[in-house]
C-alpha cells in the first residue's frame, strides 16, 4: 500500500490550535485517570498482599479472623505454642513467635484531642523485628518496655492527619489518656506497617488495661502450617485458630475489591467521556477535510491509506497527552500517601502502571480516529468533492 | 486513434421511486491529443460524465472504455491504481492541501508510484517549471494568488504524466487575467505535451480554446439548435 508521508499527519495536528489543545488535553485528563486509578489500586492491593511473609502464620481468636483488633487471646499462647510445636524459626534460641496487641486507637497531639480517623497502635516485643522483617528502623530507636516510647510508620502521620514534622524524634502524642514519647521512626515499605504506631507490648497492654493479648505471628522453619493449625484446634480452651499471614492480608485485600472496582468503573466511566469527548473533536476536525480526502482518493490513495494517516493524527495528540500526564502524575503522585479504612499506602507509580496510562492514552487515540474517519471517507468521491 | 470510448453510457440515481438520470444513454468518443470542451446548463451532467471518465464514479450501465480497457468493470482498488496512472483531476476549487508546500502538493501523486526521491524531486521541479512557479515551490497554499494555486493544482495533475487530463471549471473561480493564463497554459499542455483535455465550462469565452465544444442537456447530447446528436461518435 502507498501511504501518505507522515508529515502530513503532523502538521495536520497544527489545523487547529484550539482542536490540538482539546485533543493533547482531552488524552492527558484520561491518561491521569487512569494511571491514577491504576496506581491507587495497585498500591492499595500491594500494601496489602506483601504485609504478609510467606511463612508467617497468626493465631488469633476463634471467630476473629476478620480482624486481629478484634481479637483476644491468652497471653500465655506464646510459651503453650513453643513448648508444644517444633520446628519453629528461631535465632540464638530466640523462637521466632511474636505475642503481638492490636489496637484502633484515636491519637492527637495533646491532651484531650483525638485524630479523626484511628490508627492502628501495636504493642510489640523484641521477637516483632524477627517475624516482620519488612520493619526498617530509620532514626532513633525501638521503644524499650516502662516508659511510655513510640516509634511511627513512615506514613502514620497521614494517617492522623498531621503534617510530618509533628512526628519529630522527643514530641509526644496522646492516647489512652497518656503521653507517649515518639524516640524512633521506622519503614516498612508497601506495608500496612508502614502507617501504624509501635510500643511495647508491656506498656499498651497496662495502659489499656487488658490482660489479653491480640494474636500470635510465627514464622516456621521445620514446621508447617498443619503443625499450628493442629495446635490451635487441639487446644480447645485457648479458643484459637490458626491463619497463614498470606490468607490474612489476602481476605483483607478480597473484603476492599469493591472499592477497587469502584474506583476502575468510575476512572473508567470518567474516560469513556473523554473518549465522546475525543471522538466529537475529532469529528469536527475530519468533517472539515471531507473534500480534501476526496481529492486524495482521486489522485489515487487507497481509503486505508488515508484512515492510517488520520489514525497517526489522532494517536499523535493522544501520546503527546499521555506522556505528559505520565511527567505529570509522576511529579504529583509518585509516593503520595493516600489514608484507607486499613491505614495508609503511597502511590507508587511504577513501570506498568504508567505503561498502562501510556496504553490506554494510544488506544483513546486509534479507537477515538476511527469512526470520525470513517464518516468521513464514507461518501462516494464525488460526493466528497461536492462538499464544501 | 480513439482513447476514449463510451456507449450508451449512463448513471441513475435513485431516490424512493424516484429515477434521476443524470447521464442518459450518452454515445462519445475522444480522440488522443484532443481538447475537448463540455459545456451546458447547470444540472445537465457535465461533471457527472467528467467523473466517470476519470473513474472516480461508475456507470449504472453502458460501455466506458479508454486505452482499450472497459474501466466500469475495475475493482474499486483497481480503479483507484487506475487513476493514478491515466487521470490528472483539475478542480475548480483546485483542492491544495492546506499544510503542504506547493512542492509537496506536487509530489502527493508521485508517492503513488515507485520512484525514488530525486526522480519525484526531478519530476516536482519539472512541473512546477512548466506552470512558471520554479520560485514558489516551498510557498503555503494561502501564501498564493488564486490563480498560482490552480497553475500548482494543474502542475499536480501533470506531474505523474498522465495521458488524460479532467478540469472541472478550472477558470470559474478566476479572474478574467488569471483565467487567460490558466486557459493558455492548458492549451500547451495539449499542443505540447500531447495530452488529452476535457474541460467542463459555462464561459463560452473558455471553450473557445478547444479544438471541440460538445453541448449536454439532461444528461444527453445535443447540437446548438438543442436537438440530439449522434455528431460525438466517429
Ligand atoms: N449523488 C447524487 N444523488 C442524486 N442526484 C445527483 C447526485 N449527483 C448529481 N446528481 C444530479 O445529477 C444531475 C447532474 O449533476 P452534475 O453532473 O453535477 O451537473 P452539472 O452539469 O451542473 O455539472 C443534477 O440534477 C444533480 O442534481
Ligand atoms: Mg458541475
Amino acid at each position: 500500500m502507498k501511504i501518505l508521508p507522515f508529515d502530513y499527519a503532523v502538521r495536520n495536528l497544527g489545523r487547529s490550535r484550539l482542536r490540538l489543545t482539546l485533543s493533547v488535553a482531552g488524552s492527558a485528563l484520561v491518561v491521569m485517570l487512569v494511571i491514577g486509578a491504576a496506581a491507587f489500586v495497585r498500591s492499595m492491593g500491594n500494601s496489602l498482599v506483601s504485609s504478609a511473609s510467606p511463612d508467617n502464620v497468626i493465631l488469633l481468636g476463634a471467630g476473629s479472623e476478620e480482624s486481629i483488633e478484634r481479637s483476644e487471646i491468652s497471653a500465655t499462647v506464646p510459651t503453650q505454642l513453643t513448648g508444644t510445636v517444633p520446628g519453629i524459626r528461631s535465632q540464638l534460641n530466640v523462637p521466632f513467635v511474636s505475642p503481638e496487641v492490636h489496637m484502633a486507637l484515636a491519637v492527637g497531639t495533646r491532651q484531650g484531642e483525638a485524630s479523626h480517623q484511628q490508627v492502628v497502635v501495636r504493642g510489640v516485643t523484641h521477637t516483632a523485628y524477627a517475624v516482620h522483617p519488612q520493619v526498617r528502623i530509620t532514626s532513633g530507636r525501638a521503644p524499650r518496655p516502662g516508659n511510655n516510647e513510640i516509634m511511627v510508620g513512615r506514613l502514620a502521620h497521614t494517617r492522623i492527619g498531621l503534617r510530618p514534622e509533628a512526628l519529630a524524634i522527643g514530641n509526644h502524642l496522646w492516647f489512652d489518656d497518656q503521653p507517649w514519647e515518639i524516640v524512633g521512626h521506622f519503614q516498612a515499605d508497601r506495608t500496612v506497617m508502614d502507617a501504624e504506631i509501635w510500643t511495647a507490648l508491656s506498656d499498651l497492654m497496662i495502659a489499656a488495661k487488658r490482660s489479653t493479648i491480640s494474636c500470635v505471628v510465627v514464622t516456621l522453619d521445620e514446621a508447617t502450617f498443619a503443625d499450628i493449625d493442629a495446635f490451635a484446634k487441639s487446644r480447645l480452651d485457648l479458643e484459637l485458630v490458626a491463619m497463614r499471614e498470606m490468607d490474612y492480608y489476602n481476605q483483607l485485600s478480597a473484603f476492599y475489591k469493591p472499592v477497587m472496582i469502584m474506583v476502575w468503573v468510575t476512572a473508567g466511566l470518567i474516560a469513556l467521556g473523554g473518549l465522546f469527548g475525543g471522538l466529537n473533536t475529532m469529528y469536527a476536525a475530519f468533517s472539515a477535510r471531507v473534500r480534501e480526502v476526496g481529492m486524495l482518493q482521486a489522485l489515487g490513495f487507497a481509503r486505508r491509506a488515508i484512515v492510517l494517516s488520520l489514525v497517526q493524527e489522532s494517536m499523535l495528540a493522544a501520546a503527546a497527552g499521555a506522556i505528559i500526564a505520565a511527567g505529570l502524575c509522576l511529579l504529583l503522585f509518585d509516593g503520595v500517601s493516600v489514608r484507607f479504612a486499613m491505614g495508609a499506602f503511597g502511590l507508587r507509580m511504577d513501570a506498568v502502571t504508567l505503561m498502562l496510562g501510556l496504553v490506554a492514552g494510544l488506544l483513546l487515540g486509534f479507537i477515538g480516529a476511527l469512526p470520525p474517519a470513517w464518516r468521513c471517507l464514507r461518501l462516494p468521491i464525488a460526493e466528497a468533492l461536492k462538499a464544501a | 486513434m480513439v482513447l476514449i470510448e463510451c456507449r450508451k453510457l449512463t448513471k441513475e440515481y435513485r431516490k424512493g421511486d424516484m429515477v434521476i438520470r443524470p447521464l442518459d444513454g450518452l454515445d462519445l468518443d475522444v480522440e488522443a491529443g484532443e481538447f475537448l470542451a463540455l459545456m451546458g446548463p447547470s444540472g445537465s451532467g457535465k461533471t457527472t460524465l467528467l467523473n466517470l471518465i476519470a473513474g472516480i464514479d461508475s456507470p449504472t450501465s453502458g460501455s466506458l472504455v479508454i486505452d482499450g480497457q472497459d474501466i466500469s468493470k475495475l475493482s474499486r482498488s483497481a480503479l483507484a491504481n487506475w487513476r493514478a496512472t491515466y487521470i490528472g483531476y483539475i478542480f475548480q476549487l483546485y483542492n491544495l492541501v492546506p499544510v503542504l508546500t506547493a512542492y509537496e502538493n506536487v509530489e502527493l501523486p508521485l508517492l503513488l508510484h515507485k520512484l525514488s526521491r530525486k526522480e519525484r524531486h526531478e519530476r516536482v521541479a519539472t512541473a512546477l517549471s512548466l506552470v512558471g512557479l520554479a520560485d514558489r515551490h516551498d510557498h503555503y497554499p494561502r501564501q498564493l494568488s488564486g490563480g498560482q494555486e490552480q497553475r500548482v493544482a494543474i502542475a499536480r495533475a501533470i506531474v505523474a504524466d498522465p495521458k488524460i487530463l479532467v478540469a472541472d471549471e478550472p477558470t470559474g473561480d478566476l479572474d478574467k487575467a488569471s483565467a487567460l493564463a490558466i486557459m493558455q497554459l492548458l492549451q500547451r499542455l495539449v499542443r505540447d505535451l500531447g495530452k488529452t483535455l476535457i474541460m467542463v465550462t459555462h464561459d463560452p469565452n473558455t471553450a473557445e480554446f478547444a479544438s471541440r465544444t460538445l453541448h449536454l442537456d439532461k444528461g444527453r447530447l445535443v447540437d446548438q439548435s438543442g436537438h440530439a446528436t449522434m455528431e460525438a461518435v466517429r
